[in-house]
């Protein structure tokens, strides 16, 4: 069985965004209308600026990748769900959003602890002509429905087809990689099965260093982040209120 | 038993409450979910045979090598190479094409025929806003067959940096770590070398700098000489801190660490004599600082070329004509420069550009040019690569009609014969049979010599890339050119510095993800201020404000960031806002 996740080493980040905008062209996701703001954005992973609050040049300054955390263990937005629109693949552990099943309720994102689901408040609209520029393997959602970080399932899907092409069974682990790993220029971002302990992210989360975002809520995340600094381990559990995060 | 009408009732009313609790509606809701969700309104992608295409970046300088994803004939995804991934900007370079504020047609005739009535004794000039390409070479040559041609760039091409083998990379607001240069060599470099920054505000490059410096803006200069200074093993000129706002410790330290800690490097946004002198003293050229080699040219134009002027050298009120190629724009020039050297009575200014963002909002004539991906053209010499290199951004949609070839107009201006000048110049290449040829379909590296001449085009037209063998020659560049701008005046009436954030133009739509939907960087249109500046200027966070300088106002909105100094305004430089604020800029916030 396979349980798919991410280490992110939070020091090698630099904020450039480019995980942010892979992930929107990959998935097809639309630019916001003007004045949308961040509270209405879709952006299933974002990037915040967090700083440990001091002046000058004390001030320091990280920037930490926020996307669906995969929940393990009592996935928050899966038991909420009314509709049964949200889904744990048992096959690859990714929680996986069935938009035409959704309603729309919202309960998810109320449930979700990492504010990491989006609801579509608009119809998908790309300036004209640049619909062309779709990416074919995923289908655009339509207003009035949820949606988060599927680990790009669409690429999950061909690396599939193409194992089977080769009367393969399993995929080959470099076959697929989320659009935002491929395009992290520091290489911050690594993607790999956890359950394979020689995995580069199942490595990277038995190193000191390493945690999760509100690790006692006990959702038991796949994302593992890495950063030497203290402050910033301590911002992803209980920020004190001296550090300050905008992003 | 009888059936009565209450009965009807009732059974229906029944029927009514009993279907809630079947699947029923829960079904209806799905399938009505699944038929909204493919009705007409919602955009379907492309099917087709999915192949890839490679070429190169043409969005700044660098030059990334890009790989293309394409449906057809149309691309819809770009990432770059295996270990040379893409910017933000560079990966939706594909939707540009389709940018709402796109120019497609232009008053072409006209423009010509202005041009052609021009008086003769006004000096004509094409400013190249990226020099070192072909086209530069074109523009020299038909500059050299006008009376009174100029060939002008915005500022001397800086040389090229070596910063693998940096150990101490001193940079006085280089935005080293956002984009400057390709994001692979620097990030592979990165780990070799400390980097101290030195900016007035916390950048993401001085955020993630071994030691961040926040200098008082306006003052790099003055630290600059008193650091070489120190390295001279003269005194620290005692008024040095407080202009600077730096400690004279930390001063003394940070001598001491690029002294100590060679090779170092020194670079800066933009250059600047006291820079120059900095790697000079540190024994930097020639060793982590080269001249930037440009690739061989055909010898015929270089007997007929023009020479490379420096806008910033031309006379005042001395240009009747200006030609201004934006259409692989780099830097920009405000434009009150651009404009103090202009004629002061009539003069004519044509600008090729794909949108009016730029100098299109100043000029007599748009002349509209393709936008990559659709744009033919070579990418000067690389920022990091000390020897020569040669390639192309070749085009992978074709560009709309009614589009201009800046250089094919300029030729024809100056009756130059139309030759394919990229073809004459990868010949020239191909026949000083120097360097190796790298292809990214197969990675291999060829030297160009065991190549024919038509596999080496091939090569060039796929996104390969000719590096010359021949390494950095003596003697090391001559840096001189350039100059921080001043220190703010004071003025009472104008009580902020201002420092200008670069915004690349044109950029995706689908930026608003960065730029509107997160705030991770600052939007065009917004200012940045410290909470106490934007209490006395009475302003809050999100409010409507205007900013106003010595050349008028313009309309922002106001982000507060306690990282910011007190004192200064940081504004995302748009051209409007570029223009605005000009040169040393001092402004006023002002609520609205």
């Amino acid at each position: 069985m396979t349980r798919y996740g991410m280490s992110i080493d939070i020091d090698r980040c630099t904020g450039c965004g480019a995980c942010m905008v892979a992930c929107a062209v990959e998935n097809n996701i639309p630019p916001a209308p003007e004045g949308a703001g961040d509270r209405k954005g879709i952006t299933w992973i974002r990037v915040f600026q967090v700083n440990n609050g001091e002046d000058g040049s004390n001030r320091k300054s990280a920037f930490v990748p926020v996307l669906c955390q995969q929940c393990g263990h009592e996935t928050p937005c899966v038991s909420v769900c009314p509709q049964q629109a949200v889904r744990v693949d048992p096959q690859t552990g990714i929680v996986g959003q069935m938009p035409e099943r959704c309603l729309g309720c919202r309960y998810c994102m109320a449930a979700c602890p990492y504010h990491a689901r989006y609801f579509n408040w608009w119809d998908p609209v790309w300036p004209p002509g640049m619909e062309k520029t779709l990416n074919p393997a995923v289908a655009p959602r339509m207003r009035g429905v949820v949606e988060k970080c599927n680990f790009c399932h669409g690429r999950w899907h061909a690396a599939k087809e193409r194992a089977a092409a080769q009367n393969r069974r399993e995929i080959d682990p470099g076959d697929y990689l989320p659009a935002c790993v491929e395009a992290c220029p520091t290489g911050a971002i690594r993607f790999g099965d956890l359950n394979d302990r020689a995995s580069v992210p199942a490595r990277d989360a038995r190193q000191d260093g390493s945690f999760r975002l509100l690790e006692k809520l006990g959702t038991d995340p796949k994302i593992h982040y890495h950063s030497r600094q203290g402050w910033v381990r301590q911002i992803a559990s209980a920020p004190s209120g001296k550090e300050k995060a905008r992003g | 038993m009888q059936t009565t009408r209450r009965d009807l009732f009732k059974f229906a009313a029944g029927s009514a409450a009993g279907l809630v609790f079947t699947p029923v509606p829960w079904r209806l809701i799905t399938d009505t979910a699944l038929w909204s969700e493919n009705w007409p309104g919602i955009p379907r992608p492309a099917r087709g045979e999915i192949h890839t295409r490679f070429t190169n970046c043409a969005l700044c300088p660098a030059g990334c090598a890009v790989r293309a994803r394409c449906v057809g004939p149309q691309p819809v995804a770009l990432t770059g190479l295996p270990g040379q991934p893409l910017c933000a900007f560079g990966l939706v370079g594909h939707h540009l094409p389709y940018h709402p504020g796109r120019v497609t047609q232009g008053a072409l005739e006209q423009a010509a025929a202005a041009i052609a009535h021009r008086d003769p004794k006004a000096s004509i000039a094409v400013l190249d806003l990226r020099p070192g390409r072909t086209a530069s070479w074109t523009y020299r040559r038909a500059m050299a067959a006008i009376p009174h041609g100029l060939y002008l760039a915005p500022k001397r091409i800086s040389p090229a940096v070596n910063l693998a083998d940096a150990k101490t990379v001193l940079s006085f607001g280089a935005p080293l770590l956002e984009g400057w240069g390709t994001p692979a060599s620097v990030f592979a470099a990165r780990e070799r070398f400390r980097l101290v920054q030195v900016e007035p505000v916390p950048s993401p490059t001085a955020a993630l700098a071994d030691l961040w410096l926040p200098i008082r803006a306006g003052s790099e200069t003055a630290l600059a000489r008193a650091i070489a200074q120190l390295l001279r093993k003269q005194a620290l000129p005692p008024e040095v801190a407080a202009l600077t706002g730096i400690p004279e410790e930390q001063i003394v330290s940070v001598a001491r660490q690029v002294a100590e800690n060679g090779p170092a490097l020194v670079v800066a946004a933009e250059e600047f004599p006291a820079m120059s002198e900095l790697n000079r003293l540190l024994g930097s050229l020639g060793r982590t600082v080269f001249p930037r080699r440009e690739a061989p040219v055909p010898e015929s134009w270089t007997r007929a070329a023009a020479p490379v002027t420096t806008f910033a050298s031309v006379a005042d009120h001395s240009i009747g004509v200006l030609l201004i190629d934006e259409s692989a724009p780099d830097t920009y020039l405000p434009w009150s420069v651009v404009q103090k050297k202009l004629v002061p009575y009539d003069p004519l200014v044509v600008t090729f550009a794909s949108s009016r963002a730029g100098y299109g909002r100043h000029a007599q004539y748009l002349l509209p040019t393709a936008v990559y991906p659709e744009i033919t053209s070579d990418l000067p010499p690389a920022l990091h690569s000390a020897a020569a290199t040669f390639r192309l951004a070749a085009p992978l949609v074709a560009p709309p009609a009614g589009v201009v070839d800046p250089p094919t107009f300029v030729a024809r201006m100056a009756r130059l014969p139309l030759t394919p000048a990229l073809r004459e110049r990868a010949g020239a290449i191909h026949q000083a049979g120097r360097g190796t040829v790298s292809t990214w379909r197969d990675g291999k590296s060829v030297p160009v010599r065991q190549v024919k001449f038509d596999d080496f085009w091939s090569a060039l037209n796929e996104g390969g890339c000719w590096i010359d063998s021949q390494g950095p020659q003596a003697p090391a560049p001559q840096m001189e050119s350039g100059s921080f701008a001043d220190p703010p005046v004071e003025q009472s009436s104008l009580p902020l510095v201002v420092v200008t954030t670069a915004v690349p133009q044109p950029f995706s739509p689908l930026l608003s993800k960065l730029y509107g939907e997160s705030n991770l960087r600052l939007s065009p249109g917004r200012i940045a201020l410290h909470p106490e500046t934007a209490r006395q200027c009475g302003v809050t966070d999100g409010a409507r404000a205007a900013l106003e300088t010595i050349r008028g106002r313009a309309a922002v909105q106001v982000s507060i960031d306690s990282g910011m100094p007190p004192g200064v305004v940081r504004v995302a430089a748009t051209p409007a806002l570029l223009d605005l604020c000009g040169p040393s800029a001092r402004a006023k916030v002002v609520r609205v």
